[in-house]
């Protein structure tokens, strides 16, 4: 006899979730901000690539929609954009040496290293262009 | 060595032909510092109340199905002893993000669909006579998929995972960490097969990397990592497939 669970109806209650189970536990609610990045990060980006469409329209429409930039509205979104893009980042490059398998050979490169590889070539990569941006490059 | 000692156990109840949700049951149960939670609620059940339903075999950590709550944790509750919690009270409920049976039963039925989707077994294009002898492996080999291959298939990573509660389509870390271990094992050649499933929106790419799945996983399987992996291997294959469209997919 092949008998499938479906074959059984049985009652059954389920859970609802509380609106705060992300507030129970630190990795929750970390996790939570991380998804929240995402929504400041993208803002971000559409304010870069608005910033992009400007210079189209010439330099005075340019300057004045920078001169709003500096407004303290816009340095405080700043502020969190980059804490949120720090975060995401960090959380990300901290983990590559247990996802990213790297081998020389046949020998396979200790995760820590793989890490410290991804952050210093972030390091290193935001520098330079930083120096570019100050012309020093 | 008894004690005098009592701890208070709540334990949560569902008894479907009488309630319409659960509520909550107080036991004082004697503490022993070499009891653990299953200790417990044994105890309960042969001394105070035998309508008390759970699920337990082994009692030694292997055959994952004493998985619960304690105190909002998912816990194997043969390993959890009542002395990290003395002397405050334990919450005793059944996994988190299943539907409950009764009182600490979870119905598991979800679970066992996708463990069979993602077929956890070898699969060969052809298999070889046995007079070939087996499909030798060397250490190398093994090592790429070995820690996958320590799942009990207990749930408590279902129970931990914030993604699969909301979204229960999510085939989820145990199946994923499993198919994996199957992808990663150099007598498999069944990847193909579990593509459909593991590499759809409902497998790999609904996890958002908690990394809770890991944390609370009694066997050290990783099964974020396991997941992570395949994903990073999945868009290897898809690239390599664009550069070399003749080429076999990875």
């Amino acid at each position: 006899m092949n008998l499938h669970h479906e074959d059984y109806q049985h009652k059954v209650y389920i859970r609802r979730k509380s609106p705060t189970w992300w507030l129970r536990n630190i990795k929750y609610f970390m996790f939570m901000m991380r998804e929240l990045s995402s929504a400041f990060i993208g803002a971000f980006l559409l304010l870069f690539l608005y910033e992009l469409f400007l210079i189209s329209k010439g330099e005075a429409v340019f300057n004045q929609f920078q001169t709003s930039l500096r407004s303290p509205a816009f340095i405080v979104f700043y502020v969190i954009a980059l804490i949120f893009a720090l975060y995401h980042t960090v959380t990300w490059f901290g983990v590559v040496g247990r996802i990213q398998q790297v081998k020389v050979g046949k020998t396979k490169v200790p995760p820590s290293l793989v890490t410290a590889s991804a952050f210093a070539g972030w390091i290193v990569v935001s520098i330079a262009i930083g120096l570019f941006f100050f012309g020093v490059i | 060595m008894s004690s005098d000692k009592m701890i208070t156990f709540k334990v949560l109840r569902f008894r479907p032909e009488e309630q319409d949700e659960p509520s909550e049951d107080t036991y004082q149960v004697p503490f022993e510092e070499d009891w653990v939670v299953l200790d417990a609620l044994n105890h309960i059940k042969d001394q105070m109340d035998g309508t008390l339903s759970y699920r337990w075999s082994c009692r030694m950590g292997v055959c994952g199905s004493c998985g619960m709550m304690v105190n909002g944790e998912p816990k194997l509750t043969c390993s959890t002893f009542l002395r990290d919690y003395y002397p405050g009270e334990m919450l005793i409920e059944p996994l988190a993000n299943f539907p409950i049976v009764r009182d600490l039963v979870i119905d598991m039925d979800d679970f066992m669909d996708k463990l069979k989707a993602v077929k956890p077994w070898i699969i060969r294009e052809e298999e070889q006579p046995v007079e070939e002898g087996e499909y030798l492996q060397t250490p190398e080999q093994l090592s790429e998929f070995k820690q996958f291959s320590s799942c009990i298939n207990c749930m408590l990573c279902y129970s931990a995972c914030p993604v699969y509660g909301p979204e229960s389509d999510f085939i989820g870390p145990a199946a994923l960490a499993l198919a994996h271990r199957y992808n990663a094992d150099s007598r498999d050649q069944g990847m193909e097969e579990r593509r459909e499933i593991f590499a759809s929106e409902e497998g790999i790419w609904n996890c958002t990397f908690v990394g809770e799945c890991s944390v609370v996983c009694p066997k050290h399987v990783d099964p974020a990592v396991a997941i992570q992996r395949t994903k990073v291997e999945t868009t290897q294959g898809w690239f390599q497939s664009l550069l070399m469209p003749g080429g076999k997919k990875k």
